[in-house]
């Protein structure tokens, strides 16, 4: 019972690390309302390039991150342009799309390393405040800090500039905002940008934590997809909480149950959630009704 | 016109059988591992280690007179398994098949191979089953999952338990492992021969190698407060599981590693002043004494020479090794076919110090090599220096302590 | 979502013509089984792209013609694996029967899983199904005693048909050709079933569906559960031919659970052939590339695969059928004059 707040700060922190993979996901998907399988890899993408700028230019990912995530960010609206773009008319191609982009990138990363971990040790990696029983690992709290700023951040993006208010009229309803005037393509590169910037961020502020190898996003994006839904469609919170809530039932079920069945446990309560509030908790209730044909 | 055609035949046949001895001039052996995929670098590195066996095979005469030609056959699961062993054998012609970095490839290869009746040499998987099941064209010439246990069990006992100052029956063993077969299978081992040997394990548990997140394995670990935590598992989390112990604050008085943790991945991802005293147990290394290993500094020669950098896992060695052990079978038997191969291997009786690795060649009546076994080494100043068995170990060579910085 | 059948065909075709397109398309399919009969190697191949289209067409009954893109078929496929596995090695129990049991307990627990998931739609519903993979990975690792866990199960090499274990590779490919034409054939039957219409009306608008009077779940519930039957029997057939099943390969997302889902957009969902198609096109792809690029540099092979599945969504958007229409089209067009 005594470790009880240290679960607690494990679980916030962990949740601050799937809210982070899973911001960017959020966007994409609330806005151009596809499954990007491909998400992982952006943030692979994003781990690999701040461990290059270490290793070749002794860079720190906290430095880095400025360079290589609005890199990835580019390459977002490449993929958007040229892949998904021409397939807006066939929703499930472009989930085939993105799953052929998921074995492209897994595989030319494999391809150039050989599949070896790479590691951004340091000393930052292991800066832990003490209090008492409960650690709190540095790296994971400037994490769950990022985390916090990018959803207050993109919250006031989305409810107050002009931009953030276009892309949310996109999301509600695609042809209204088109006869009102709306470049619908243009938010559309705009939003994948961004997210695909957000996911090479995260990959960034991962760095330090993780040994990277090509699959590695692969270990992030059911949890990201869960995370995303169990929040609701298009909520910037709730992806926030849905993170933190998929982080702390993780850690909880992990330290008291079995470390084995946790992801069972927090998959399941996903379920719950999801039969009892089909929205998501922060969605608009309807917006599960959301099905591909709306889009058209 | 009866005579040129008798003649046309004569030299068509003369042209036809000097096509056909030309092809049986080669023994094709195919080598079956991953490629591709997250294991790409142990199948790669594992299939060296028969390359190089079979330069020095060519370079020394071949093998029954004929050169011998390695050919790689690709998978990553065992689906593959069987599709490479058709491929391999039935396009390439191979004569034999040589494998696997992992258990189930070999399993689902191994049999296909038994359709054809061609040997399976496995020189590098561990899982038990493998040759449990008596497939009569299974040898394997490397360790089962077992010796894994074994090796750590009597490291806990001999290295560690002293330097600790303990009795065996006073130290305190928490077994944590991988969940896949390979982790568990060595953690059941584990925990029956510790024990057996009167350590108390004061607990087992299991994580996803692909875990994000290793807080609750550490903390249910500490909790328990054992003497020393032994590792069962892969790269990835092996070097997370450092991280968090080292975030925790928790301080075993020692830590053990069993089959990974062993290269510069770990090395990298913590640093070696943390790393510092940590021990693994895996395949023999390059820096064993030559009189327990001959060949072994060769072998690194050999190696650094064709692929100009140093070897990435002492998987490979294993495999040269397990590679000889099956040349010399093949002799003895005077040809490839399965049944006279295992005859002969059969017979084998070479003490354990013979080959580079540190094998021996003895085997059971399910051909399993009762003469393979792993070593144990410790992270010294960045370097895996071999600490066990003391037959093994270099003269100028101590044991640093093995508590955490 | 476009309709690959109202676009092209306002008039549903005649039901003789739909079974001579049947007869004619599975006659066409088994030549590549005659024509490598003693090739083991493509016996193989060839194998496998029958049972993969197999399990394609029966995830496209729910997937393709009801419009549910479910990613969590690989728990069907695992109860017909688990279950035909176990009962062979523990009872002795002839898969034959023990396939027909799993399709009866995947209908089973398909409709207990679905009835709540249904709720959801489009990605909301594809995501949900994901997590019924995972947990079914994790459960068949739990419960060791019924699944031998991590260790999984082997099956010996007993040949005899009563056993489902052949000695030749063409037995194992004119197996799996039956399942595929059973599957295929059932689809045809479906299409132009009440059950069909309905499911395609769900997919189409499930608004509408619903206030025309369809029964919206009770469809979706129907599909899903033939579907899953039919996905276990392949489960069933896959762990007989390889033999040796343990968790990571029977709930592997990309290799067996997403596959069903991938194999049927590139062949064209929702349509009779497309998910054939898709096996036909891509499992021998695979594997030709895994010969010849595997081990050039590590992975090389699948990042050439990833590359041409982009280029094929965008040139093939339909999928293969749809390409094939397309073309027809085309000279249909170039013919009259306009």
């Amino acid at each position: 019972m005594d470790q009880i707040l240290n679960v607690l700060v494990i679980g916030l922190l962990l949740g601050g690390i799937y809210g982070l993979v899973s911001i960017g996901l959020n966007l994409i998907f609330g806005v151009i309302r596809i499954i990007n399988f491909a998400q992982g890899e952006l943030v692979m993408f994003g781990m690999y390039g701040c461990y290059w700028a270490h290793v070749q230019m002794g860079l720190s990912p906290y430095v880095s991150v400025f360079i290589v995530a609005p890199l990835v960010g580019l390459l977002g609206v490449v993929i958007q342009r040229v892949v998904l773009q021409p397939l807006q008319s066939e929703p499930s191609m472009q989930i085939f799309a993105t799953f052929g982009l998921l074995m492209m990138f897994q595989n030319i990363m494999l391809a150039l390393t050989g599949g070896e971990a790479f590691s951004v040790g340091g000393s930052l990696g292991t800066e832990v405040i003490s209090l008492g029983d409960t650690k709190v690992s540095m790296v994971r709290l400037i994490t769950l800090l990022a985390t916090t700023l990018i959803t207050v951040g993109l919250h006031f993006f989305l409810k107050r500039t002009m931009l953030g208010k276009a892309i949310r009229a996109v999301t509600q309803d695609k042809r209204a905002a088109r006869v009102m005037g709306i470049a619908v393509e243009r938010i559309f590169l705009l939003t994948f940008g961004i997210g695909a910037a957000l996911a090479g961020l995260a990959g960034a502020l991962l760095t330090p934590i993780y040994s990277i190898t090509p699959g590695i996003g692969g270990n992030f994006i059911m949890a990201a997809f869960a995370v995303v839904v169990l929040g609701g469609l298009g909520s910037v919170w709730g992806a926030y909480l849905g993170g933190l809530i998929v982080g702390v039932v993780e850690a909880f079920a992990g330290f008291y149950i079995d470390p084995v069945l946790k992801s069972a446990v927090w998959f399941l309560i996903f379920l719950v959630v999801l039969v009892v509030r089909p929205a998501g908790l922060l969605g608009q209730v309807g917006a599960e009704e959301v099905g591909f044909r709306e889009q058209h | 016109m009866k005579k040129s055609t008798a003649l046309a035949g004569i030299a068509l046949a003369s042209v036809v059988s000097l096509v056909s001895t030309a092809n049986a001039q080669t023994i094709k052996i195919g080598a079956i591992n991953p490629y591709s995929g997250p294991l790409a670098l142990y199948g790669t590195e594992v299939t060296r280690g028969y390359e190089i066996a079979v330069d020095q095979l060519n370079a020394s005469g071949g093998l029954l007179g004929k050169k011998v030609e390695l050919i790689r056959g690709d998978a990553t699961n065992p689906q593959q398994g069987i599709a490479t062993v058709e491929q391999l054998v039935t396009r390439e012609k191979v004569d034999l098949l040589l494998g696997t970095y992992v258990s189930g490839i070999s399993m689902t290869a191994s049999d296909a191979a038994m359709r054809y009746n061609k040997l399976y040499w496995e020189t590098n998987a561990v899982f038990q089953t493998l040759t449990e099941r008596g497939l009569p064209n299974f040898i394997r010439s490397g360790p089962d999952g077992n010796v894994f246990a074994v090796t750590s069990s009597k490291v806990v006992r001999d290295l560690i338990a002293p330097a600790l100052k303990k009795d065996i029956k006073d130290v305190k063993v928490w077994l944590e492992s991988e969940d896949s077969v390979y982790g568990t299978g060595v953690a059941k081992a584990q925990k029956q021969l510790l024990t057996e040997m009167g350590a108390q394990v004061v607990g087992v548990g299991a994580h996803s190698w692909k875990s994000i997140d290793l807080n609750d394995t550490v903390l249910r670990a500490k909790q328990a407060n054992p003497d020393i935590l032994i590792q069962t598992g892969y790269v990835p989390d092996g070097n997370l599981m450092l991280r968090t112990i080292r975030e925790q604050g928790w301080k075993p008085s020692a830590i053990l590693f069993v089959g990974t943790g062993d290269t510069p991945e770990t090395l990298e991802a913590v640093g070696a002043s943390y790393l510092e005293g940590v021990l693994v147990v895996g395949y023999p290394r390059n820096d064993i004494k030559d009189s327990y290993g001959p060949g072994n500094k060769a072998y690194l020669a050999a190696y650094q020479a064709k692929y100009k950098k140093d070897p990435i896992a002492p998987q490979g060695m294993a495999a040269f090794s397990g590679a000889q052990i099956l040349f010399e079978s093949i002799k003895a038997a005077g040809s490839v076919d399965p049944d006279k191969v295992r005859a002969a291997a059969q017979k084998l009786d070479k003490p354990e110090g013979t080959y580079a690795s540190g094998f021996g060649a003895k085997f059971d009546d399910k051909m399993q090599n009762t003469r393979a076994s792993f070593t144990a080494s410790q992270w010294q100043s960045g370097a895996m220096v071999t600490v066990y068995p003391k037959e093994a170990v270099l003269p100028n060579v101590t044991l640093k302590p093995l508590g955490r910085p | 979502m476009s309709n690959i059948d109202t676009n092209n065909s306002p008039v549903i075709e005649s039901g003789q013509s739909a079974w001579i397109k049947y007869f004619g398309g599975m006659a066409l399919a088994s030549l590549p089984l005659a024509l490598f009969v003693d090739d083991p190697n493509w016996l193989n191949i060839i194998a496998f792209t029958y049972l993969m289209g197999g399990l394609a067409s029966s995830w496209n009954i729910i997937g393709g013609f009801g419009g549910q893109h479910s990613l969590g078929h690989g728990v069907f496929f695992g109860i017909g694996a688990y279950m035909t596995a176990g009962l062979f090695v523990n009872y002795g129990w002839t898969p034959w029967l023990s396939m027909l049991i799993a399709a009866v307990t995947a209908a089973a627990v398909s409709a207990l899983i679905s009835w709540p998931t249904f709720r959801l739609r489009g990605p909301f519903f594809a995501i949900a199904t994901l997590a019924f993979n995972e947990v079914a990975f994790v459960m068949a690792n739990h419960f060791d005693s019924v699944t031998g866990g991590p260790r999984g199960i082997m099956i010996p090499f007993k040949a005899g048909v009563e056993n489902m274990i052949f000695k030749e590779r063409w037995q194992y490919a004119l197996l799996m050709f039956g399942f595929v034409a059973i599957v295929v054939a059932f689809s045809v039957w479906l299409r132009r079933s009440r059950l069909g219409y309905y499911l395609l009306a769900v997919r189409e608008d499930e608004d509408s569906a619903r206030a025309s009077g369809i029964h919206v779940l009770s469809v979706k519930l129907q599909g899903m559960a033939i579907s899953a039957a039919f996905t276990a029997i392949g489960g069933a057939l896959f762990a007989m031919y390889l033999r040796f099943i343990d968790p990571p390969t029977i709930f592997n997302l990309q290799d067996i659970g997403v596959k069903f889902f991938l194999l049927s957009l590139i062949g064209g969902v929702g349509t009779v052939a497309g998910p054939l198609l898709g096996a036909a096109l891509i499992v021998p792809f695979e594997n030709i590339l895994r010969v010849e690029f595997a081990d050039a540099l590590p992975g090389f092979n699948l990042a050439v695969l990833g590359f041409l599945m982009v280029l094929a969504a965008l040139f093939m958007k339909r999928g293969v059928v749809g390409a094939i229409q397309d073309l027809i089209q085309r000279r249909r067009n170039k013919r009259e004059p306009s």
